[in-house]
C-alpha cells in the first residue's frame, strides 16, 4: 500500500513536468512540429471516423433521389453556371482596367489568388472555440495561415495543417482578429472575434469617424496574413456613448460560418480547382 | 493485487476510443453546450474500477486526445483530468461505497473541477472565455454516469477485465 502510494507520487510528478512543458512548448516550438502535423491527421481520422454515420445517410438520400429531381437540377446548375461565366467575362475586362489604374497610381497589382475546395469535415465539440476540420493538408499544397472564403466572404484561416488534414479558425473565434476597411471610405480597423457567431466587435474606431450601420467591412490587406479586398462583415450597431474616446461597433459576418459543406482555401500552391480571374 | 496480470486491456482502449469518436459527433449550435462528457466519464469509470491499471499516465493520455480534437491547449486538458484522476485514485475505496446518486454528484463534481482547472491554465497561456456554460456539460454528464457505469460493469465483467 504505501509502496504504492508512493509510485503515484513519481507518475504524477512525471505527468505533471511533461504537461507543464506541453503547455508552453505546444503550440509554437518548431521541434514539435511533426509532432503536431501528425496530430492533426491523427484527430482529422477521427473526425472522419465519426461523421461516417452520417456521411453514409447523405449517400443514401443521395443514390434515391429521382432522376427528374437530377435533371431539374443539373438544369438549374447551367443556368447558373452561365450566369456567373458571364460576370466573370465582365470581371476579367474590370481587373485589368483596375490594374493599369493602380499601375498609373505607381503601386503594385493585385495578387490573382487561386483558391482549391476543401470539405468540412467536423466542427470541434467544445462550443467556446470556433474551429473547423478540413480534408485538405499538406499534400494538397495547404499551409498555415492561408484564408478560408465561403461564398460570401471570409471565413477564417489555416492554424494547423497535417498531411491530409488542417484546421482552420472562424473569424469570429474568442482568438482571432482580422484587419479591415470600411470599403465606402478606406477607414482602417480591427475586427475581433466574441466567441458568437454571429458578431464581430470592430475595436479602436474613434467617437468621430465616419463609420455607419450598413457599411461593408473588407480586408485592408495590413499585417500580410489576408490578402487585400475580401468582404468580411456588415456593420449592425454604431454605439456612441458620451465621453467614451471610441465609439462600440459591431458587424455581422457575411460568410455563413455555421452552414454547408464546402470552404475555399485562398492561395495555396496545388490548387485542384484553379480559379484564375486575371486572363 | 499489484502482482495481478492484465486481461483484456484492449476493452479499456476500445470504450475510451468509441467515446471519444462519441464526443465528435455533431449537435446543434444550443445543444453543444450540453453535451455530456463521455471521454472523461468513461475514463473516471475505468479509474474507479482498475485504479491500479488506469491511473494518471492513461488520463493524460486521453486529456490530450480530447484537448487536441477540441483545438484548444492539449496541456490543460491533460491536466485537468488528471487532477481529476488524482482525486479518484486517492478516495476510490470510498467512491465505490457511494449510492448511485452520491456518486453522480461526485461525478459532477470532479468534471466541473476538471473543467474549472483547465480554464484556469487556457487563460494562462492565452485567452480563455467567461461564459459559465461551459460548466453545463458536468451536470449532463451526471445524469450520464449511470448509464456509463452499467454498460462498463457489463463489459467488464463479460470480458474479465482486471
Amino acid at each position: 500500500m504505501f509502496l504504492k502510494q508512493n509510485h503515484l507520487g513519481y507518475r504524477l510528478f512525471a505527468v505533471l513536468v511533461l504537461c507543464s512543458v506541453g503547455l508552453f512548448w505546444w503550440r509554437d516550438h518548431a521541434a514539435l512540429g511533426g509532432v503536431r502535423a501528425f496530430a492533426t491527421d491523427v484527430t482529422g481520422s477521427l473526425y472522419q471516423i465519426a461523421g461516417t454515420p452520417a456521411r453514409l445517410w447523405d449517400g443514401l438520400g443521395e443514390f434515391w433521389v429521382s432522376r427528374t429531381a437530377l435533371q431539374e437540377q443539373v438544369r438549374r446548375l447551367e443556368q447558373e453556371n452561365l450566369v456567373i461565366k458571364g460576370q466573370t467575362q465582365r470581371l476579367a475586362a474590370i481587373m485589368a482596367e483596375n490594374a493599369r489604374y493602380r499601375a498609373l497610381l505607381n503601386s503594385a497589382a493585385l495578387v490573382a489568388n487561386e483558391v482549391m475546395v476543401a470539405e468540412i469535415i467536423g466542427v470541434t465539440p467544445d462550443p467556446s472555440r470556433h474551429i473547423l476540420m478540413l480534408d485538405k493538408g499538406r499534400s494538397d499544397g495547404v499551409t498555415a495561415g492561408l484564408p478560408i472564403l465561403g461564398a460570401d466572404g471570409l471565413m477564417g484561416q489555416v492554424i494547423a495543417v497535417g498531411e491530409n488534414h488542417s484546421q482552420a479558425l472562424l473569424i469570429t473565434d474568442l482568438t482571432h482578429a482580422v484587419p479591415i476597411q470600411i470599403n465606402r471610405n478606406g477607414v482602417r480597423g480591427i475586427a475581433e472575434g466574441a466567441g458568437d457567431l454571429n458578431t464581430l466587435i470592430v475595436r479602436h474606431i474613434a467617437a468621430t469617424t465616419d463609420i455607419k450601420v450598413g457599411d461593408l467591412l473588407v480586408t485592408s490587406g495590413l499585417a500580410r496574413r489576408f490578402p487585400q479586398g475580401y468582404p468580411v462583415a456588415k456593420v449592425i450597431s454604431v454605439e456612441l456613448a458620451p465621453g467614451e474616446a471610441f465609439a462600440t461597433v459591431h458587424a455581422a459576418p457575411l460568410a455563413a460560418l455555421d452552414k454547408g459543406k464546402h470552404v475555399l482555401v485562398a492561395g495555396s500552391d496545388k490548387p485542384s480547382l484553379v480559379v484564375d480571374t486575371a486572363q | 493485487m499489484i502482482a495481478q496480470p492484465a486481461n483484456g486491456r484492449w476493452v479499456i482502449w476500445l470504450t475510451l476510443l468509441g467515446a471519444v469518436v462519441l464526443h465528435l459527433v455533431p449537435l446543434s449550435e444550443n445543444l453543444r453546450w450540453w453535451r455530456p462528457d463521455f471521454p472523461l466519464l468513461v475514463l473516471f469509470y475505468w479509474v474507479l474500477a482498475l485504479p491500479y491499471r488506469i491511473g494518471v499516465f492513461s488520463a493524460a493520455l486521453v486529456g490530450a486526445v480530447v484537448g487536441l480534437l477540441e483545438g484548444g491547449p492539449p496541456s490543460a486538458v491533460a491536466l485537468g483530468a488528471v487532477a481529476a484522476t488524482v482525486i479518484i485514485l486517492i478516495t476510490y475505496q470510498r467512491l465505490r461505497l457511494f449510492t448511485p446518486l452520491q456518486q453522480s454528484i461526485m461525478m459532477a463534481l470532479l468534471l466541473a473541477f476538471a473543467y474549472v482547472l483547465e480554464r484556469w491554465l487556457e487563460g494562462f497561456v492565452g485567452v480563455a472565455q467567461s461564459d459559465i456554460r461551459f460548466l453545463f456539460p458536468a451536470v449532463t454528464s451526471a445524469f450520464c454516469w449511470p448509464l456509463v457505469r452499467g454498460l462498463l460493469r457489463g463489459l467488464r465483467r463479460y470480458y474479465e477485465v482486471t
